[in-house]
C-alpha cells in the first residue's frame, strides 16, 4: 500500500492561486521614501552671503528706525519726589494720604524743540506690577459689557461688592486702583487744551465697555484706591478708565494721558499744574510726566533701530571674516580627507 | 470508571507511592518534568475531564468552553476604562493628568483648557491607534471562527462554522486543512490509521510528522459508521505542554490509553491524508495552542531609555524654575503693594503673613504654569512616526522584496525603528540565514573517481582572494536543474557510467542512494512531478540524484522500496524493480551513519550504509586500500570547497548471517530498557566488514548576497557573530566563505576537541570530565586572552575566535566571563560552533548586557528563538515554511543580504529622524516654557501667565505639531544608495552620534538664547506708543506678538534641521505658520457672548495697525536663529560630519528614482537568479533542516531529547514495523 497521493487538480489550483497572490509592495515615490527634495547644503558661500544679505537688509532699516527714533522729540519729568512739599519728604505716604493736604504742584517745563502737534502727554508709573497674577484677573469683562451683566462680580474680591452687597461698577482691584492724578498746562499763562479723547483703542471702547454701563457704588468703601469716576458718564466714555484697564506687560510702563492738539516752540516755557493724587510712595514707585510727539515709528523707541544697526552691522562684519578665512584656508566642498574613516584609519 | 490506565497516569502524577510501580512512575514523571514548554506551564488541575464522544446532550452538563477565540484586547465595554488605563501608564500623560487636575484648583495660572486640550487629544489619537489595531484582529478572529467544519450529524457530515464547535463533536477534517480544535485521532483514510500533520504553527518545524490512531477506532471513517461511534473520553484538564497528554478513551467497556501519538492539535493541519476523522477534545482557548499563546515581550529602545532620563532632566528642569519662582514670590509678597488688596482675609497665595505658604502654594501654580517644559506631544508623535516607517517604508521597500519566495519584509513591532540604526553586534544563526538551506548533491566520488564539474561559491571566494582564475567548465546544454541536484558530468550521466571503468560499483552507489534512506515520495509517481518527504534536505538531495542517475525511488510501502532503474540490463532499458526493506537502521547523533538491510528480488541480502567519513572508514572491510586511499584524498577536496561529506558503502549478507542477527535486533527492538541503546549495538554487530563504494559531495549553497553584506556591514563598525549548530569545520568553513574570517586574520580556536578532553570523556567520569574542560578552558581563555592583547595592540593583526559549545558552557560561568567578553570584544569576527539554543541566548546577554552595546540577532529556525528574543532587536527570516522565528522577532526580512537595507538605510534614517524629533521637541518646548519663565520675574513672581489658554494649549498640538512629524519621516541626509556605498557612515550611529548630552547641551543653549531674545526684544521694543495716535499696548499685545515670533522661529528652525525638503516640509511649516495667524484671527477677531477672559480681543488687529509688529516680526525671528545659523555653519565648515562630506562629495548628483530598476525586476535575471527563481517556483518540498543532516549532528534533535520533548514516530517506524512482520514470515516460510 503506497501514501496516498495528492490531488494534483488541487496542486494547480494552489499555485495559480499562489501567483495570483503577490505581495510585492507597490512603487510609490513616498514609500520608496523617494520624494523630490531639495537639499541645501550650508556652504561657506551660502553662509557668507545669508550674513551679507542680512547686513545689507538690516542696515538701512535700522537706520531709518533709528532717525524715525531721533526726530521724536519728548520732554520727561519725574515729579514723585519733588511734588512733595519739603516737610513731608520723611513721610510721603502720610502726605499722600491725607485728604487734608494741598497735592497741587507746580513747575515748568521747557521745549527743547519743535514739537509738532499732536502732543502725547504720558504718565509713566515704575515698580507698579500691574502685571502680578492676582491683580490681572481682579476684573469681570462681562459686568463691563453689559448692564445685564451688572451683578457678575466674580473674580473681583476685595472690591466685588460694597458692604451692604450691591455690586460695584466696574468691580476689581484693576478699576479701584485707577490713577488720579491730573495734569494741566499753559504756556505764558494761557491753558493750553488737553484732549482727552480718543485715547484708548477703539476696539475696547467698542466693545470691551457698555456704553449701558454707568459707574456704581464706586470708590465707596472704606479705602480709596484712586480715582473716582462721573456716574452719569457710561464706561465706554470713560477712556482714562479703558487704558487704564489694558494691564501693562511690565511693571514700569506707560499709559497715554491725553494730547495737546497745539504746536509747541522750542524753548517755550510750558507751566505744568499737577494734582499728586495718586499713592506709589507706599511701594517706593515713580511717577513721570512725558510729553512726546511721534513719527511712524510711534513714540521714541531706539531699541529697534540700535537693535537692527548692531545685528546688520555684525553679519556683514561675519561675512567679511568668513570671505577672508575663507581665502586664507579654503575649506573644499566634499573633500573625502576629511571623513573620519580617513583622517585616522587606525581606528576603523 | 477508573480504568487501569488512568490510574496509571495518577499514580504518575502523584508520585508513585506503591512501590510496586514506583520506577515505572518515577520514569513517567521525569518525562513530564522535563518537558520543553512554550511558556510557563500552569499548574494542572488534580481532576480531569469526561467527553462523551458524539453527544452534545451530555456534554451539556460540564460546561465545556466553547471554540470560538478572541484575540482582542478590548471589547465595547471596556475599551475606554482599560485603553485609557493603559495611556495613563505612562509617565507623561499621568504627569499631565495630575497637572490638568491641578489646573481646576484656584491655584492654577491658566485654565484647565490649557493642558486638557493637549492631553485629550493625544489620548485621542492614542486611543483610535489602539482601536485600530484591535479591529484588525477582531476581524481577523471573526474569519477565524467563521472557518467551515464538517461535522457529524446524525448519519451526514454537515459544514459548520469553527465557532459552533462543541467538545465530544465528530468531525472531519480534510487534506491541507487546519484542526479547529485539539482532537482524538480516531480515523484516517490512510491504511493502518496514520496520518502526517504539519506543525509549522506550533514548533516552526515542517517535516510532516506521523500521528496514528488506535486501532479499534480505525474503522469509523464513514459517516454512517462514525454515527455509531459512542466512546467516553477521560483526559487531563487543558494544559499548555505540546508534547504531552494523558487520558483513556473508554469504548464498549474497554479502556484504551491515550497517548499524545493520537492527539492532532489546533494549529496543525493535515498533509498527505484524504481526510481523517477526529472527537473534539479541548475547544477555543483551551486548545494546547491558544493556552500557549504568550506576550511576546516588548522590548524598548535604547533610544527611548536615553529619552526617560533626558524627560527626568526637564524634571529637574522644571522643579529648579519652580523653586526660583516660588523663593522669589515669598520674598516679593508685601502688603506695600496697597493695588493688590491684600488685606487681612487675603487667600493664603498672597498672603504676606505666612510667606511660606506663599512659596509653597505658588511652587504648584509654577508647576502648571510650566508644564509646557515637558512635550506631551512627543511620544505621540514618535509613535506615529515609527508606526508610518514600520507600515509605510519598511514594510513596503522594494529593495526587501525577495520575489522568489513572494515576502516583503515585515515589521513586527514599531517599537525598534532608530535601534537598527545603533546596532554594533549582530549574531547569526548558520543554517537557513547565511546558507539557503539548500542541499545540492554537487559532486561525488565512485570508486575512487571524482565526478561533478561545478565550483563552489566558497571555491570562486578562495580564488578571488588569492586572485587565482578559474577556469570554469561550461555545462552540457542537456543539463538538469532541479532543487537538491546540481551536479553534471558527462562521464556518469545519462547511463554513460556503463562505459566506465567498473560499472558494478557504480550500480551499488546508486542503489545505496536509492534505497539506504527514510524518505517518503509524495505527489505523482513520475521523475518530474514526485516531490520527495524528507528529514533533512540532504536526503532529499541524495535521493533526487539518484533519480537523475536513473535509479528513480517512486514509491515505499511498509515492506519495500520500488525503483525505475534505466540503463541496468542496458542502455535505454527501463525496469520498475521491488526491493524489500528488511530493517532500518536508523541515523542518530552518535551512530553517525544510516543502514539498510533490503533484499533483492533475486534473493541478495544486502546492507547499505552511509554516514561519516571517520564513521565508515572504521567500519570497513581490510580490502581494497586504493580505492580507501583516492576516496579519502576526494573527501579532504570536497571539505576544503566546503561541500558536505558522506561515505557510501555496502556489505552483502548470507541468510544465516542475517537471520542470527534479525533475532537478536527483534529482541532488542521489543525490549523495554535501554532500548535506543540496545539497538544501536546490535547494529554495531552488523555494520562492519563494510565495502566502500565512494563518497558524495553535497553543497550547503550560501544565501545570496552574504559575504558582500557581511563585507558592508563589517565596514559599517558592525561585529558579525556565528552562532551555530554546525560542527567547527563546518562553521569555519562558512565563516571563510561569508568573508568572516580570513586569512590576514589570526584565529584563536578554543575547543573541546583536544586529546586530554577526549581522554578524560572516554572514561567517563562526568566530574573528571568537567574539570578537565574547565581547566582547558580556563588556559586556553588566558593563552588567547594574552596574544589578542599581543596582537591586536602591537602588530594591528585582525583576530577572529573560534569557540565550540561545550567549552562555551564553561566559559560562560560567571568565573570566566569577564575573560570571555574581554577576549571576544577583541575580535573581529567570533564563530560559536556546536552551541544549543539556550546558549546562543547566553551569548548574546553576555555581549548585550556585560558589553553594553546594542545586539541584533537573525535567525530562521524554532532554536533561535531564544537568542531573537534575547537581543535588543531580533530578526526572523521569512519566507521559508517555519514560523517560530518570525513570531518571536522584531523584524522580518527574507534573505540575510537585506539586513543591509534594514539597518544601513532603514535604521540610519529612523535612527537619525528620531534623534532630531527628540532634540527639537525639547528645544521648542523648552524656548516656549523660558520665554514664560522670564516673564515670571518681571510678574513679582506671582506666576502670572505671558501667553493667552488657547495659546499654550495649542502650541503643541496644532502650531508646532506636523513639521516635525514631516521631518520624522522624510528627513534623509544621504540617500539609500550612498548609505550603503559609505557604510562607515552607520558608524555615527553605534556611537550615538546624535543624541549625546552635548546635542541636547547644545539645542538647550540655543532654547536659552532664543527665548531671551522673544522676551526681550517683544518687551522692550514695546514700551512706548507704536503709533502716530501714541497709544500703548497692554500685556495681552505684547504676549501675542512675543507668541508670533516664537511660532515663526521655531518652525523655521526646524527647516534650519532639514536635509532634505521635500513640498511636505514646505506645505506643514507654512501650513503651521499659517494655522497661527488664522487661529489669531479668528479668536481675537470674534467677541463671543459666554463667559471668558476676552484678553486677546483684537489684538492681533491693534498689533498690525503698528510698524513696530512688522519691524518686531523680521528682527525677532532672525536674530533667534542668528545664533543656530552661525552655530551650524561653523560647524558643517570647521567640524563636519561624515555625512555632511558624503552630501558635499555627491552634491550635484541628482536622487536617482529607481522606479525602472524595480520594474524590471525578473526580467533581467542571471542564470543563476533564473535557477533559483525555477526552483522557487517548483512545488514546494516541505522540509526544513531539523538536524538529520549527516555532518551536521542533528543538535535541535539532540537537545530536544535531552529536554524530553517527545519525538514523534518517524514515517519509517512503519516500514520497520511491516519488516518485523514480513521478516517472521519469511522464517516461517
Amino acid at each position: 500500500m503506497n501514501v496516498p497521493t495528492a490531488d494534483p487538480a488541487l496542486e494547480a489550483d494552489a499555485a495559480v492561486e499562489r501567483k495570483k497572490k503577490s505581495k510585492k509592495p507597490k512603487y510609490s515615490r513616498f514609500t520608496q521614501q523617494e520624494l523630490p527634495a531639495c537639499k541645501p547644503l550650508l556652504t561657506p558661500t551660502i553662509v557668507i552671503s545669508t550674513f551679507a544679505l542680512i547686513g545689507i537688509l538690516f542696515i538701512p532699516i535700522g537706520l531709518a528706525s533709528l532717525s524715525a527714533s531721533e526726530n521724536v522729540v519728548e520732554i520727561v519729568y519725574r515729579y514723585d519726589t519733588e511734588c512733595i512739599p519739603q516737610q513731608s519728604q520723611d513721610d510721603k505716604v502720610a502726605f499722600i494720604q491725607s485728604s487734608a493736604t494741598d497735592k497741587t504742584c507746580r513747575t515748568t517745563l521747557t521745549v527743547p524743540k519743535n514739537m509738532k502737534a499732536p502732543v502725547h502727554i504720558y504718565y509713566e508709573l515704575y515698580n507698579f506690577y500691574q502685571n502680578h497674577r492676582r491683580y490681572v484677573k481682579n476684573r469681570n469683562d462681562k459686568q463691563l459689557r453689559s448692564k445685564e451683566y451688572e451683578l457678575e462680580t466674580t473674580n473681583c474680591a476685595p472690591e466685588a461688592t460694597t458692604v451692604d452687597g450691591s455690586p460695584i461698577v466696574p468691580c476689581g482691584l484693576i478699576a479701584w486702583s485707577l490713577f488720579n492724578d491730573t495734569y494741566s498746562f499753559a504756556i505764558q499763562n494761557k491753558a493750553i487744551e488737553v484732549n482727552k479723547k480718543n485715547i484708548a483703542w477703539q476696539s475696547d471702547k467698542d466693545e470691551k465697555f457698555g456704553s449701558d454701563v454707568y459707574p456704581k457704588n464706586f470708590q465707596q468703601g472704606g479705602l480709596i484706591g484712586g480715582a473716582k469716576l462721573n456716574e452719569s458718564i457710561p464706561l465706554s466714555e470713560q477712556e482714562d478708565l479703558i487704558v487704564w484697564m489694558r494691564t501693562a506687560a511690565l511693571p514700569q510702563f506707560r499709559k497715554l494721558y491725553g494730547r495737546i492738539e497745539t504746536d509747541l516752540v522750542a524753548n517755550e516755557q510750558i507751566s505744568v499744574t499737577i494734582q499728586n493724587n495718586y499713592n506709589t510712595y507706599s511701594f517706593e514707585g515713580e511717577k513721570k510726566l512725558v510729553l512726546s510727539t511721534t513719527s511712524w515709528i510711534g513714540g521714541k523707541n531706539d531699541f529697534l533701530g540700535v537693535a537692527y544697526l548692531t545685528v546688520g552691522s555684525l553679519c556683514l562684519f561675519l561675512a567679511l571674516a568668513f570671505i577672508v578665512l575663507y581665502l586664507l584656508k579654503p575649506r573644499t566642498l566634499g573633500d573625502p580627507s576629511y571623513l573620519s574613516w580617513n583622517r585616522n584609519p587606525d581606528r576603523h | 470508571m477508573d480504568g487501569k490506565g488512568w490510574e496509571r497516569v495518577r499514580m504518575a502524577r502523584l508520585g508513585g507511592s506503591s512501590a510496586s510501580r514506583g520506577r515505572e512512575a518515577a520514569q513517567l514523571r521525569q518525562v513530564s518534568s522535563q518537558t520543553v514548554r512554550l511558556g510557563r506551564v500552569q499548574p494542572q488541575a488534580p481532576s480531569h475531564r469526561t467527553i462523551y464522544c458524539n453527544d452534545r446532550e451530555a456534554n451539556l452538563l460540564a460546561r465545556f468552553k466553547v471554540n470560538s477565540v478572541s484575540t482582542t484586547k478590548y471589547n465595547i465595554l471596556t475599551f475606554l476604562p482599560k485603553g485609557l488605563f493603559e495611556q495613563f501608564r505612562r509617565v507623561a500623560n499621568l504627569y499631565f493628568l495630575m497637572i490638568s487636575i491641578l489646573s481646576t484648583t484656584p491655584i492654577s495660572p491658566v485654565s484647565p483648557v490649557t493642558n486638557v486640550v493637549p492631553l485629550s487629544l493625544v489620548l485621542l489619537v492614542s486611543l483610535i491607534k489602539e482601536a485600530f489595531e484591535d479591529w484588525k484582529r477582531f476581524q481577523n478572529d471573526i474569519a477565524i471562527n467563521s472557518t467551515p467544519v464538517d461535522v457529524l450529524q446524525g448519519e451526514n457530515w454537515e459544514t459548520v462554522s469553527w465557532r459552533k464547535l462543541q467538545v465530544g463533536d465528530i468531525i472531519r477534517v480534510k487534506q491541507d486543512e487546519f484542526f479547529p480544535a485539539d482532537l482524538l485521532f480516531l480515523a484516517s483514510t490512510n491504511p493502518d490509521g496514520v496520518c502526517y500533520i504539519e506543525t509549522a504553527n506550533l514548533d516552526g518545524e515542517t517535516n510532516l510528522k506521523i500521528r496514528k490512531a488506535l486501532e479499534r477506532t480505525w474503522d469509523y471513517v464513514f459517516p454512517e459508521k462514525a454515527s455509531e461511534f459512542k466512546g467516553e473520553i477521560q483526559c487531563e484538564q487543558p494544559n499548555n505542554s505540546l508534547y504531552t497528554f494523558t487520558g483513556n478513551l473508554i469504548v464498549e467497556n474497554q479502556t484504551l490509553p491515550l497517548s499524545p501519538n493520537q492527539i492532532l492539535l489546533r494549529g496543525c493541519s493535515l498533509r498527505n491524508t484524504v481526510h481523517i476523522v477526529g472527537a473534539v477534545i479541548f475547544t477555543g482557548h483551551e486548545t494546547k495552542v491558544m493556552m500557549n499563546s504568550m506576550s511576546v515581550p516588548s522590548k524598548r529602545s535604547t533610544l527611548e531609555r536615553k529619552l526617560d532620563k533626558l524627560i527626568l532632566t526637564l524634571f529637574g528642569g522644571l522643579f529648579f524654575m519652580c523653586l526660583i519662582g516660588a523663593i522669589g514670590s515669598g520674598v516679593f509678597i508685601n502688603r506695600k503693594y496697597y493695588y493688590l488688596g491684600l488685606f487681612e482675609d487675603v487667600e493664603q497665595q498672597f498672603n504676606p503673613s505666612n510667606r511660606f505658604v506663599v512659596s509653597i502654594l505658588t511652587m504648584f501654580t509654577l508647576i502648571t504654569l510650566y508644564s509646557t517644559i515637558i512635550p506631551i506631544s512627543l511620544y505621540v508623535s514618535i509613535e506615529m512616526i515609527k508606526f508610518i516607517q514600520c507600515a509605510q517604508f519598511i514594510n513596503k521597500d522594494l529593495r526587501m522584496y525577495h520575489a522568489e519566495t513572494n515576502t516583503p519584509a515585515l515589521a513586527r513591532t514599531s517599537n525598534l525603528n532608530e535601534e537598527l540604526g545603533q546596532v554594533e553586534y549582530i549574531f547569526s544563526d548558520k543554517t537557513g540565514t547565511l546558507t539557503r538551506n539548500l542541499m545540492e548533491f554537487f559532486k561525488c566520488s565512485i570508486g575512487g573517481v571524482s565526478y561533478g564539474v561545478g565550483i563552489t561559491e566558497i571555491e570562486r571566494g578562495q580564488a578571488q582572494r588569492e586572485g587565482r582564475a578559474l577556469n570554469e567548465i561550461q555545462k552540457s546544454d542537456t543539463v538538469v536543474y532541479e532543487k537538491g541536484f546540481n551536479f553534471d558530468d558527462d562521464r556518469i550521466m545519462r547511463g554513460a557510467w556503463r562505459n566506465e571503468r567498473d560499472p558494478e560499483i557504480f550500480k551499488e552507489f546508486f542503489r545505496c542512494l536509492a534505497l539506504c534512506h527514510t524518505v517518503l515520495p509524495e505527489g505523482d509517481e513520475s521523475p518530474e512531478k514526485i516531490v520527495y518527504q524528507a528529514a533533512s534536505p540532504d536526503e532529499a538531495a541524495l535521493v533526487t540524484a539518484a533519480k537523475h542517475f536513473g535509479f528513480f525511488f517512486y514509491r515505499r510501502t511498509p515492506t519495500t522500496v520500488q525503483l525505475r532503474e534505466s540503463h541496468v540490463e542496458k542502455m535505454g532499458n527501463i525496469q520498475d524493480v521491488s526491493y524489500e526493506i528488511l530493517n532500518v537502521l536508523e541515523f542518530n547523533s552518535t551512530r553517525k551513519r544510516q543502514s539498510v538491510v533490503c533484499r533483492y528480488p533475486n534473493g541478495r541480502l544486502v546492507l547499505y550504509c552511509k554516514g561519516a567519513d571517520n564513521v565508515i572508514y572504521e567500519r570497513l572491510a581490510g580490502t581494497n586500500q586504493d580505492i580507501k586511499r583516492l576516496t579519502r584524498e576526494h573527501l579532504e577536496q570536497f571539505g576544503s570547497s566546503g561541500l558536505r561529506t558522506l561515505c557510501l558503502a555496502y556489505r552483502d549478507l548470507t541468510i544465516d548471517t542475517y537471520e542470527n542477527w534479525n533475532e537478536k535486533f527483534v529482541q532488542a527492538k521489543s525490549s523495554l530498557r535501554d532500548r535506543e541503546k540496545k539497538l544501536d549495538e546490535v547494529a554495531e554487530m552488523i555494520e562492519k566488514d563494510l565495502i566502500l563504494i565512494g563518497s558524495t559531495a553535497i553543497e550547503d549553497k550560501l544565501q545570496e548576497g552574504v559575504p558582500d553584506c557581511i563585507d558592508t556591514l563589517s565596514r559599517a563598525g558592525i561585529k558579525i557573530w556565528v552562532l551555530t549548530g554546525d560542527k567547527m569545520e563546518t562553521a569555519i568553513n562558512i565563516a571563510y566563505a561569508c568573508n568572516l574570517i580570513n586569512n590576514d586574520m589570526k584565529q584563536l580556536i578554543i575547543t573541546s576537541e583536544t586529546d586530554a578532553i577526549r581522554e578524560a570523556e572516554e572514561k567517563g567520569d562526568p566530574v573528571e570530565i568537567s574539570r578537565v574542560i574547565r581547566d582547558s578552558v580556563s588556559h586556553d581563555l588566558k593563552r588567547c586572552l594574552e596574544e589578542a592583547q599581543q596582537d591586536l595592540h602591537i602588530f594591528g593583526q585582525k583576530l577572529a575566535l573560534v569557540i565550540d559549545g561545550k567549552c562555551l558552557m564553561y566559559a560562560l560561568d560567571p568565573s570566566f566571563r569577564v575573560d570571555l567578553l574581554k577576549l571576544s570584544l577583541n575580535c573581529s569576527s567570533v564563530v560559536c560552533c556546536r552551541v544549543s539554543p539556550l546558549q546562543k541566548a547566553q551569548v548574546t546577554s553576555l555581549v548585550k548586557k556585560g558589553a553594553r552595546r546594542i545586539t541584533l540577532s537573525i535567525g530562521d529556525g524554532a532554536n533561535d528563538v531564544s537568542m531573537i528574543q534575547a537581543a535588543h532587536v531580533g530578526v526572523g527570516i521569512s519566507g521559508l515554511e517555519g514560523m517560530q522565528a518570525v513570531m518571536a522577532s522584531d523584524f522580518a526580512i527574507a534573505q540575510f543580504r537585506f539586513l543591509k537595507d534594514l539597518l544601513l538605510v532603514h535604521g540610519r534614517w529612523s535612527y537619525i529622524r528620531l534623534c532630531k524629533v527628540i532634540t527639537y521637541f525639547f528645544y521648542k518646548n523648552l524656548t516656549f516654557t523660558l520665554t514664560q519663565f522670564w516673564f515670571t520675574f518681571h510678574t513679582g513672581f506671582s506666576g502670572q501667565r505671558f501667553y493667552d489658554d488657547w495659546f499654550q494649549s495649542l502650541y503643541n498640538v496644532i502650531f508646532t505639531a506636523l513639521p516635525v512629524i514631516i521631518l520624522g519621516l522624510f528627513d534623509k541626509d544621504v540617500s539609500a544608495s550612498l548609505a550603503k556605498k559609505y557604510p562607515q557612515l552607520y558608524k555615527e550611529g553605534i556611537r550615538n552620534t546624535y543624541f549625546k548630552w552635548a546635542v541636547v547641551g547644545v539645542w538647550a543653549f540655543f532654547a536659552f538664547y532664543q527665548s531671551l531674545i522673544f522676551y526681550y526684544f517683544t518687551t522692550t521694543a514695546s514700551e512706548n506708543g507704536h503709533n502716530s495716535s501714541g497709544k500703548i499696548f497692554g500685556l495681552w499685545d505684547v504676549s501675542t506678538m512675543a507668541f508670533t515670533c516664537v511660532v515663526i522661529t521655531v518652525n523655521l528652525r526646524l527647516l534650519m534641521a532639514c536635509n532634505s525638503i521635500t513640498r511636505w516640509h514646505h506645505l506643514s511649516i507654512s501650513g503651521s505658520i499659517l494655522a497661527w495667524f488664522v487661529f489669531i484671527f479668528i479668536y481675537s477677531g470674534v467677541m463671543t457672548p459666554n463667559d471668558r477672559q476676552e484678553n486677546v480681543y483684537f489684538t492681533i488687529y491693534v498689533l498690525m495697525s503698528t510698524f513696530y509688529f512688522y519691524l518686531t516680526l523680521l528682527l525677532v525671528p532672525i536674530v533667534a536663529l542668528f545664533g543656530d545659523f552661525l552655530y551650524l555653519g561653523l560647524q558643517r565648515w570647521f567640524f563636519p560630519y561624515n555625512y555632511q562630506i558624503v552630501q558635499e562629495i555627491h552634491r550635484d548628483e541628482v536622487d536617482s528614482i529607481s522606479r525602472t530598476e524595480f520594474l524590471e525586476i525578473g526580467n533581467h535575471l542571471t542564470p543563476d537568479e533564473a535557477r533559483s527563481y525555477a526552483i522557487a517556483q517548483l512545488p514546494r518540498e516541505k522540509s526544513k533542516h531539523t538536524g538529520f543532516a549527516f555532518d551536521s549532528p542533528g543538535y535541535e534533535s539532540f537537545f530536544a531529547s535531552q529536554a524530553g520533548v517527545y519525538v514523534p514516530q518517524k514515517a519509517w517506524d512503519v516500514a520497520r514495523r511491516a519488516s518485523v512482520r514480513s521478516s517472521k514470515r519469511t522464517s516461517q516460510r
